[in-house]
């Protein structure tokens, strides 16, 4: 009995005691300013092994190659959004990630503001980037997912214009991950209401009909447009499995909105797979007014990080060409820096800029009322 | 004088009884569980509660207009009474209706099938019945989403869902189901039915092999018909069984997301649970509303189950008496029932593994041709040319995947003991101290993890471990695994407790047997099957958990279901179903050793 | 050998009192059994004077040691009062051999090996079961059972015997060999036997003292045959014998007169004592009726029940029912009217308290 009762009392004792945190934010201050020597001397200096969260499975084969570039111990964890987000909030001490790589900038812009992560950007990169690319956050690199559609029958959906996948006979033909499930998805849905989007989308309806779009009960065009699309969009699990699904001989007639670089699964039938985009270049035209749409993936430091130095010079690699290279090599992932070379038979990032939906985190967060409106019409 | 004289009698009489009360184990076990269970499973709720009345950083500040930790009942508010867009509707409203749908008919399937099972088996001259019973506990030990995914994929065709690709049925047979067999209410129903029929199965078998079979016999003298008596005198005795099953299966089918995620997305079914997954992150104050509501329904279940059981509720003791099983003749329906339930069986338990077994040999999905197999992805020692990136050796020599697997024995074995151990010492105290207050509290407080969905309970371990350094990790794991299967612990080991008559302890009390040793040299050898169900349960269900721990797991890739994820996320399938394969296999070889060694199994189960 | 005390001991659970201020002494050597319906509290008694139940209140001494006080905050455990205690269910381990089961006991008082064993086997002789000794509980039948839960209770040398309805799981032929068996047991151990039965048949063949006990009261603590004769109320009157006792409704007359069942007769105490005008309730057992060729009185015949040895008549009587038996290989036709006078004795019980007033003789008035 007192054995319990002295081990209750150790508990209670240990419930009290929050561990003081580093002060990272200066650290990230100071390596701001840092060569690219002085952060290899003090990220050596650092101890323990080097924590890294990241939605992209590749980081592994980063992290292992920085890891053996500087000798230093690593543990790569891929996880998805809400559970990096989740783990920024509650996990401290050694197990807490020193660095993230994470997407769904609006959301990235509200961890900024609660304290959670930090931007770092490196002064080799300060130059070659856009400033929207390093402020309020460095982007390392933009992802797309693009209208790819299946190419055997005779009913090929091979659209010049977003809007056809709004007609009747697309109905459940067109296939998407459901946008509750990732976010990068509902953020491209929210985009399309933006006036920029939605004005020109009413401008390919104008081309597609011939006519002047009706906006009845919509605000603008681009709800009309997320509406009827939804109308007619099957969910699919994941990227991985619609783009399975959409290659397969017997899906004649489908076509589907995911991540590119999926095309490199070698569970994908590619040949069966066209990409709009693609397609649309080679026979000088273009989707109108968007062949799909990009988000970016941030790196960042962890506010709670306990080897920030290395989050940094870590940071620093990734921004390399070196760095970037497990998603560069293949199709479907762009670095900011147009000095990267893209992968043969790809866009370059300026064109994607063009011919995609970029997400705008500011107008993300400032109409989150419009998810409302998109889960009301994922709805049957 | 005399006033003194008073004082001191009413003093030594508290000192007695305070001392004879602390003489008594029971007692002390029950005081000691009180106060843990206060703090790992009170503490959790009051959390809970507290977080659908707080402003979260992020959205909801936006959203709520409030800063960040205010009081506010915005949440509630926007739940359940936001008429704009359709909000409450499409965000609870017909989730919640659909939960219920669900779960009721989940239910409703696990207790007429696992319920029919276990009659024939018990009570009938069925062929095959170690089979039988054996086999049935296979759909319980994969995590349920298999048996999800494997539906789909066996009854998919072009004309539904996806429209993109045709299952087995369709393929082989020619057969198109049509798309409320394959998506939906429907099918989501009858994985988790079939999921959890082991229950019923477990729970009603028990019940039905304790039975007296004299009651039966006493019917059929009066010529009573074999169906009226299955009706009028077998149902009614098994009946608290069945409302244990039920209140079981409705509270597991209720925080099930992942069958409702694959069989629901296509056709745009959504439950609570997947509902709730999706607000975590950006409005969680919705997100533990959800999860209240969810544990509230759970405890409505747990209220009814106790006014329907009640105190009638009858125990077989142990006393030496046995009694006679007569088995019902069968007759000419032997074979085919036989044929047919081994079919059945086969569908649900076996041919899932089957086809774990071929994805996870074949390249490109869909073509099973033996050209497109290879066992690379086993025992492959470089899969560059397969994959582009990642690990490159095939899973049997991935020394992540053992440690991995290691990690997650670990896990599972050590949760079970600690959640077993528990859980006897529970029973043991509920059942000496049956009635009082203390022992209704604790039993209340053992059971209720069992109502907290897996992803909310995680999600608030973790933020109550965030305040105490040293609780991280591995410990944190076993802690969240003991305390969330404690109910199946308790319960296992209040039956086996209730099932022994109080005499066999005190007669070795008046002995002066010491406690311990009565536990160890007589309570627990006597009870042994019973008992070990308890440590069973646990370790199968932690094997195959994901959802609690997922938030937990110091990396990704520590334990074997989270490294699965990680595959089934990067398209791995092949990975992916070998490590399912994998998970199944272990738990089978543990329940086989447990079994060899002591005789008891999972299918003996939770108790009668 | 010890005496056992029990003073002012009550026990309680929450607000329903299981045991109200119970004093009992138990003399040394006594078999002494507590007699009652079930749920009267006897089997309460038994496990609080062995420890296995924490009375509320009082205090209980065994021999000179005072084993339980509430007041004084005294409460051994049941191993330091040195007792035995013989199950309803036998309360066998089932996972232990014959002889495990007697001699787990004595291993955990630390005995040598070799005592052990002696022990283990004098008993198995003692109670005829030497051939089981290697068998399971489960591979016995009910009796081979119960003597060996009677050898593993005896085992450890107590000084006093508890046994709660240790017969009611046997069938009757058992059952009586066993009360043989136990009788003798008594006497050959020399012990304190206190016995917990609800069949007044057992109380009164086997007890030197019977303890009658209703809803946790104390009723009447006398030995068998002298409670049988003088009993202390309805209650104890109706709970002994077999058939039960006659109670016929009535008015006494300050002159002693009697009417009851459309009957008039004098009563007449053996002790003087004054009874006074009041309501009675005649109490007169199935013995004291006797049927004959003769006698004042005319009955019609009911039922019979004849066992062989003796007959049990149910007979008509104006508008009473009264149950007589007659002993030897006699039947009588139903619906036949048959002569019968009160023979011996007859209670009377006050119709409101239902405690006894007096014994006396019965004599019919015209």
């Amino acid at each position: 009995m007192r054995r319990i009762l002295s081990l209750m009392l150790s508990l209670a004792i240990l419930l009290c005691a929050v561990p003081a945190l580093a002060d990272v934010a200066a650290d990230v201050e100071a390596g701001q300013s840092m060569t690219h020597d002085e952060l290899v001397e003090k990220a050596l200096a650092e101890t323990g092994t080097f924590v890294v969260y990241g939605n992209t499975s590749r980081i592994e084969t980063a992290a292992e190659e920085f890891g053996a570039l500087y000798d230093i111990p690593f543990e790569p964890n891929n996880l998805k959004d809400q559970e990096i987000y989740e783990k920024l909030r509650y996990v401290t001490g050694n197990d807490a990630a020193d660095m993230v790589m994470i997407q769904d900038g609006a959301q990235l812009t509200d961890a900024i503001d609660e304290g959670l992560v930090l931007n770092f950007v490196p002064g080799s990169v300060a130059d070659a980037l856009d400033e929207s690319d390093q402020q309020p956050a460095l982007v390392h690199q933009y992802i797309n997912k693009l209208f790819i559609y299946n190419n055997l029958g005779d009913n090929v959906p091979a659209i010049h214009n977003v809007w056809e996948l709004t007609a009747p006979e697309m109905k459940g033909r067109v296939i998407f991950k459901n946008p509750e499930n990732e976010k990068v998805n509902m953020n491209f849905l929210v985009m399309c209401t933006k006036d920029e989007w939605a004005d020109k989308l009413a401008e390919a309806y104008r081309e597609w009909k011939g006519e002047e779009i009706n906006l009845g009960e919509y605000q603008n065009a681009g709800y009309k447009w997320v509406a009827e699309f939804l109308d007619n969009v099957t969910f699919g699990k994941s990227d991985t499995s619609i783009a399975e699904e959409v290659s397969q001989e017997t899906a004649a007639g489908t076509i589907g909105l995911f991540v590119l670089s999926k095309l490199r699964s070698s569970s994908v039938l590619t040949d069966n797979l066209t990409v709009a985009a693609y397609d649309a270049t080679a026979n000088g035209y273009a989707v109108e007014p968007f062949a799909g749409f990009m988000y970016p993936m941030y790196t960042m430091v962890n506010t709670n990080a306990t080897r920030p130095y290395t989050a940094m010079l870590f940071i620093e690699y990734l921004m390399t060409e070196e760095g970037f290279k497990p998603w560069g090599k293949n199709i479907g992932a762009y670095s900011p820096n147009p000095a990267f070379a893209v992968n043969d038979g790809d866009l370059t990032i300026d064109v994607w800029k063009d011919a995609l939906v970029v997400e705008d985190a500011d107008y993300i967060l400032e109409s989150f009322d419009v998810e409302d409106f998109v889960l009301q019409h994922c709805q049957n | 004088m005399e006033e003194v004289k008073a004082r001191n009698v009413a003093l030594s009489r508290m000192k007695g009884r305070t001392l004879a009360w602390f003489t008594k184990p029971a007692n002390i076990i029950l005081l000691v569980f009180l106060v843990a269970l206060v703090v790992l499973t009170l503490y959790p709720l009051v959390s809970l509660l507290t977080e659908t009345v707080t402003v979260h950083a992020g959205r909801e500040t936006r959203a709520a207009h409030e800063a960040a930790g205010a009081r506010t009942l915005y949440h509630f508010e926007r739940l359940f009474a936001t008429r704009e867009n359709d909000y409450s509707r499409i965000q609870f409203y017909e989730p919640f209706v659909n939960t219920l749908t669900v779960s009721l008919a989940a239910s409703l399937i696990a207790i007429v099938f696992g319920g029919t099972v276990a009659f024939l088996e018990m009570r009938t001259n069925l062929r095959y019945i170690k089979f039988v019973s054996a086999v049935f506990t296979f759909p319980y030990i994969m995590p349920s989403w298999t048996l999800a995914l494997f539906w789909e994929n066996f009854f998919k065709n072009v004309n539904i869902g996806l429209k993109t690709s045709n299952g087995i049925m369709a393929a082989v047979f020619g057969v198109y189901m049509p798309e409320w067999f394959v998506y939906g209410a429907f099918p989501i129903a009858l994985v988790l039915g079939l999921h959890y029929a082991p229950y019923a199965f477990i729970l009603i078998g028990t019940m039905l092999r304790n039975m007296d079979a004299s009651l039966e016999e006493a019917a059929t003298i009066l010529r009573t018909g074999r169906f009226r008596i299955i009706r009028r005198i077998t149902l009614p005795v098994v009946r608290p069984a069945i409302m244990s099953t039920f209140l079981l299966v409705f509270a597991s089918s209720m925080s099930a997301y992942s069958v409702p995620v694959f069989l629901g997305s296509p056709v745009r079914y959504y439950m609570l649970s997947t509902k709730m997954k999706s607000l975590i992150d950006s409005y969680p104050g919705q997100a533990y509303i959800i999860a209240a509501v969810m544990i509230l329904m759970g405890m409505v279940i747990l209220l009814l189950n106790q006014r329907v059981t009640g105190s009638r509720r009858q125990y077989t003791t142990v006393s030496g008496k046995s009694h006679q099983i007569k088995r019902i003749d069968l007759g000419r329906a032997r074979t085919p029932l036989t044929i047919l339930l081994v079919i059945v069986l086969l569908l649900v338990a076996v041919a899932p593994l089957i086809t774990f077994a071929l994805e996870s040999v074949i390249v490109k999905a869909g073509d099973y041709t033996p050209s497109n197999m290879t066992l690379d992805f086993w025992i492959d020692t470089d899969l560059t040319k397969r994959l582009d990136q990642g690990d490159s050796t095939g899973i049997l020599l991935n020394p992540k995947v053992w440690n991995a697997l290691g990690y997650s024995l670990g896990l599972a074995l050590l949760s079970a003991f600690i959640a077993g151990t528990c859980g006897i010492l529970v029973g043991y105290g509920v059942s000496k101290r049956r009635g009082s207050k203390l022992a209704n509290a604790v039993n209340a407080m053992a059971f209720f993890p069992y109502l907290m969905p897996s992803l909310a309970f995680g999600a608030i371990y973790l933020a109550m471990s965030s305040k105490i350094p040293w609780l991280r990790g591995f410990p944190l794991l076993v802690l969240v695994g003991s305390v969330k299967y404690l109910p199946f612990a308790s319960r296992s080991g209040l039956n086996a407790m209730l099932q022994l008559s109080g005499e066999i302890e005190e007669a070795a009390v008046i002995t002066g047997v010491p406690w311990w040793k009565r536990m160890l040299k007589v309570i627990f050898p006597i009870q042994k099957a019973g008992f070990l169900s308890g440590y069973l349960v646990p370790m199968v269900s932690c094997m195959r958990e994901l959802s609690l721990f997922v938030l937990l797991v110091p990396t990704s890739n520590a334990i074997l279901t989270t490294m699965l994820m990680q595959y089934s996320e990067k398209g791995w399938a092949q990975f992916g179903n070998a490590i399912n394969l994998l998970i199944i296999i272990v738990v089978l070889l543990v329940n086989f050793i447990v079994n060899k060694l002591t005789g008891a199994s999972i299918d003996k189960g939770v108790g009668g | 050998m010890p005496e056992i005390f029990l003073k002012n001991v009550s026990k309680h659970y929450g607000k329903v009192v299981a045991v109200d201020r119970l004093n009992l002494q138990i003399l040394s050597n006594a078999f002494l059994t507590l007699l009652g319906p079930s749920g009267c509290g006897k089997t309460t008694i038994l496990r609080m004077i062995a420890g296995l139940e924490t009375p509320t209140e009082g205090q209980i001494t065994i021999g000179n040691k005072v084993v339980f006080d509430a007041d004084q905050g005294i409460n051994l455990p049941p191993n330091k009062r040195d007792v035995g205690f013989l199950f309803q269910n036998y309360a066998l381990w089932p996972h232990m051999t014959v002889y495990q089961n007697i001699a787990f006991g004595l291993e955990n008082l630390k005995w040598e090996k070799d005592e052990i064993r002696d022990k283990v086997k004098a008993l198995l002789k003692m109670l005829r079961i030497e051939p089981y000794e290697n068998r399971y509980p489960s591979e016995l039948s009910g009796g081979q059972q119960q003597r060996v839960a009677i050898a593993r209770t005896l085992a450890p040398g107590p000084k006093v015997l508890f046994m709660d309805e240790p017969l009611s799981n046997l069938d009757s032929k058992l059952r009586m060999e066993m009360r043989a068996e136990l009788k003798r047991l008594h006497r050959d151990t020399d012990s304190t036997i206190v016995y917990v039965t609800h069949d007044q048949q057992e109380a009164m063949t086997l007890s030197t003292m019977v303890c009658v006990i209703d809803k946790g009261r104390l009723q009447q603590y006398a030995p068998p045959l002298p409670m049988y004769n003088n009993p202390a109320n309805v209650f104890v009157a109706d709970f002994l014998g077999n058939p039960a006792m006659n109670f016929i409704d009535g008015h006494l007359t300050e002159a002693g007169e009697l009417t009851f069942g459309g009957l008039r007769a004098r009563f007449e105490p053996f002790n003087a004592v004054t009874l006074g005008e009041r309501d009675v309730i005649v109490g007169i057992r199935p013995e004291h009726i006797r049927i004959g060729a003769e006698g004042p009185l005319e009955g019609t015949v009911y039922s019979t029940l004849p066992s062989g040895m003796e007959t049990t008549v149910k007979m008509n009587v104006n508008d009473i029912s009264l149950t007589s038996v007659v002993f030897g290989d006699v039947d009588f036709p139903v619906d036949r009217k048959v002569r019968f006078s009160f023979n011996k004795a007859a209670v009377l019980f006050d119709k409101e308290s239902g405690k006894a007033l007096a014994r006396g003789t019965l004599t019919m008035m015209e």
